[in-house]
């Protein structure tokens, strides 16, 4: 197992244990007290961010403890009271930073101490019934990270609600009863935040991102890095913590989860801890599609036009791009892992006119998600699709074919290329703009190829 | 002293502009107009007549005008009767008051415009600058007036570089009656399903500002004025304290198809607008006017909500008595 520590104290690479998989306890370091990457990255927080932004950190993928907790832990949760060991992390920053973090953390690190527990339980197969034990640990996190959200009185609330339950054994039915009422609750509570959208009291930049949504969606893609592809991220400290870059990927899976993944490892492991949003660029005819356009917009995607890129990059902002295009998201199944044409190269003009360095990505394993046996290209057509993906579950099983396999990925952050060598005329000279794309793409192309040499397996 | 004349002084706007600029210190305004100024003008003298292009050839002569205003926009500030009467003014009006200035020798002409002679268009970068062409083509209604009149202007200033022609491409106005304060405040404003455009705003005073800028820079081009602040539309809906109602695309096509634009309810452009953003760079404006909107979108949204200008908050009341009162200590 890693022992490498990254700056905050978190092992920087995810161990292979913290999916839901029978794993055996062995020599892992003991955790580091909760709270204290969550102090630098809200010291580092911004003050222009949103009220709704505290929330927990990434719990399902912290290494469970390896010895188990002493049984005779009280079960019932504390309530500001007894606080465990980060609350100093914290109260340092109760006076600036109070609005980033809602008083329902209290109750949820208590409650996230006792879902290890439970999930530590059911990893070492101690208590009974142990895939009810990772139901439980999860509905405990569902609790858990709807309670960061919430302020003072619905916190006690909750608390008063689970009073008296032993959140601990998850076979006596009192405990369920509980959770289940306590998420009623939480599904109330959730209605205020809807009035006030319905309201117009949210804000929204002039791409049309809205940091409620990515907090919404969050969770869940969390989940998907975490948990399903178990991504392991390298070389992060090659991503600037504040200043300007262009991340510059290969593209491919059919749907592009790999932009999305990026942006979770940025938001999520950078050693900086300063949750950078990272604009992806997309192709602009999803522009024109409904009910996606202002959803990827939400999210901070921005239309893919050179315009935009500089504009985004001259505001210091981290902007992914795939120069691939369709030709990499589309590729079929036997050509995995060989990079497509780099398109004209817009993107280093892009780089050189805002003066951003460029970072080489490479993301591994998002191309066996969807293996694209075959394009359907008469029913692309048909549909106005850019192309239609026949694999071994799709269109064959409907929607369940939408599901991703549940491959392991990794995704590289190679160290930049600086442009400000160049002069402003350099955007302009096809030699130098299209030999840095060439240079990027060999940067790719070599760390795919060491990547795949050294992986064992897809899954 | 600088001579103003400012066309369409009997607008709201025509009106806030006069008084604004016959407070500046060695500025004379002389207003036109169909009707009588809705609104106090301050200073300046007002004429109450329709003029062809000689009779104000001979006006601009006789008074010594220096620098015209042109806001006189049928549509903008009031419910237009019918589009044929529209572009005869909009269109035809400028056009003849572009060349009664060129041939008085005027120095500066300062034009009303707006940012959606770009289009609505997914190819449009997020912010929009004034080197970007007029998209004549994809307008329709008041929209496509600015931009015949705005391709007029590009080639009339080539061929006469005496005439300084300042265009000011003002975002969708909020304050007083205008196309979008129509929209915004009918029950149930008209959407498109699946799409959420962002919407760029800007205040009547602001506006106001940007031409008495104009009028006194010198400057020349096109220039875009809006408010700091973007909002979607969906927001500004329920920022003005309406609930949108959302309808198809192809129903509306249909509907278009066969006549029928009640659909969109009182939706003032057209229908790209409601599936694209429109966003404009004021980044010209405030470097080379030194004009900076004081309004933000969603404050003019909430005070459009309360009903207008002054607020019905009793502090705010309050407040606005005692520095009336002070005025004279």
């Amino acid at each position: 197992m890693s022992d490498e520590l990254s700056p905050n104290g978190l092992p920087a690479q995810l161990p292979a244990t913290d999916a839901p998989a029978p794993a055996l306890p062995n020599g892992r370091a003991p955790r580091q007290p909760r709270g204290r990457r969550k102090a630098t990255v809200e010291a580092s927080e911004q003050a222009g961010a949103p009220a709704t932004r505290g929330r927990r950190k990434a719990a399902p993928a912290e290494p469970a403890p390896t010895s188990a907790p002493p049984a005779e832990e009280p079960s019932e949760i504390a309530v500001g009271g007894a606080a465990p060991a980060p609350l100093p992390f914290w109260g340092e920053q109760q006076d600036g930073a109070a609005p980033t973090r809602g008083p329902g953390a209290t109750t949820a690190d208590s409650l996230y101490e006792v879902e290890l527990e439970v999930r530590n339980q059911a990893e070492q197969r101690s208590g009974q019934a142990p895939e009810l034990g990772f139901l439980a640990a999860g509905a405990l996190q569902l609790v858990g990270e709807n309670l960061r959200r919430m302020g003072e009185q619905q916190a006690a609330r909750v608390s008063e609600l689970l009073r008296g339950v032993d959140l601990t054994d998850y076979l006596d039915p009192d405990f369920w009863r509980g959770i289940g009422m306590v998420l009623r609750y939480q599904i109330d509570e959730q209605v205020a935040f809807v009035r006030r959208r319905m309201a117009g009291e949210y804000t929204t930049d002039a791409y049309g991102m809205d940091r409620e949504v990515i907090e919404v969606v969050r969770p869940f893609l969390r989940f998907m890095y975490r948990t399903w592809w178990r991504v392991q991220a390298e070389g992060l400290e090659h991503v600037p913590a504040a200043s300007r870059a262009l991340l510059v990927a290969n593209h491919s899976g059919v749907l592009p989860w790999d932009g999305a993944m990026i942006a979770v490892a940025v938001a999520e492991d950078h050693p900086a801890g300063t949750e950078r949003i990272v604009r992806s660029l997309h192709l602009h005819w999803f522009s024109s599609l409904p009910f996606i356009a202002p959803a990827l917009a939400a999210m901070g995607q921005v239309p893919g036009l050179p315009e935009n890129a500089v504009r985004l990059l001259e505001h210091d902002e981290l902007v992914a791009v795939f120069p691939e295009g369709l030709k990499g998201v589309g590729k079929l199944f036997k050509d995995r892992y060989k990079l497509a044409r780099f398109g004209r190269g817009g993107f280093v003009q892009a780089a050189l006119r805002a003066r951003a360095p460029i970072v080489p990505v490479t993301v591994v394993g998002a191309e066996e998600i969807y293996p694209m046996l075959a394009n359907a290209e008469p029913v692309a057509k048909l549909l106005g699709f850019p192309y239609f993906p026949l694999t071994p579950f799709f269109p064959w099983l409907g929607p369940l074919g939408v599901i991703p396999l549940p491959t392991r990925w990794s995704i590289t952050f190679c160290p930049p290329l600086p442009t400000d060598t160049y002069g402003p005329e350099a955007a302009d000279d096809p030699l130098t703009v299209l030999g840095l794309a060439e240079q990027v793409r060999e940067t790719i192309q070599a760390t795919i190829d060491a990547r795949l040499a050294e992986r064992t397996s897809v899954f | 002293m600088t001579r103003v004349l400012i066309n369409g002084i009997d607008g709201p706007l025509g009106a806030r502009v006069a008084t604004m600029l016959s407070a500046e210190p060695g500025v004379t305004v002389i207003g036109l107009g169909r009707e009588t100024p809705p609104a106090p003008v301050g200073r300046a003298e007002w004429l109450e007549a329709v003029l062809n292009g000689q009779q104000l050839l001979a006006l601009l002569r006789a008074e010594e005008i220096e620098v015209v205003v042109h806001l006189a926009f049928v549509g903008a500030e009031r419910p237009t009767p019918s589009r044929e009467a529209a572009v005869q003014q909009n269109v035809l009006g400028s056009m003849e008051l572009l060349g009664a200035c060129a041939a008085a020798g005027v120095r500066r002409v300062v034009l009303r415009s707006h940012t959606g002679v770009y289009g609505a268009n997914p190819l449009n970068p997020a912010f929009i600058d004034e080197a970007r062409p007029v998209a004549v083509g994809a307008l329709r209604g008041l929209l496509r007036d600015y931009a015949e009149v705005e391709q007029f202007v590009a080639e009339f200033a080539a061929r006469h570089p005496g005439l300084a022609i300042v265009s000011l491409r003002l975002a969708p106005l909020l304050g007083g009656w205008s196309p979008i304060v129509r929209y915004l405040t009918e029950t149930g404003p008209r959407m498109l399903a699946g799409f959420d455009p962002c919407l760029q705003l800007l205040h009547f005073d602001d506006a106001a500002a940007g031409f008495v800028r104009a009028a006194l820079a010198d400057v020349r081009g096109a220039f875009n004025l809006a408010a700091d602040d973007t909002v979607a539309l969906s927001q500004a809906i329920r920022l003005a304290g309406q609930q949108p109602v959302l309808v198809l695309e192809p129903l509306v096509r249909v509907a278009q198809a066969i006549g029928n634009d009640a659909i969109l309810g009182h939706w003032p452009y057209d229908l790209s607008f409601l599936r694209h953003s429109c966003v404009a760079d004021t980044a010209r404006a405030k470097a080379e006017l030194g004009w900076t909107p004081a309004h933000s979108a969603v404050a003019a949204l909430q005070a459009l909500r309360a009903g207008g200008h002054a607020g019905t908050d009793p502090k705010t009341s309050e407040a606005r008595l005692r520095a009336f009162l002070a005025r004279r200590s």
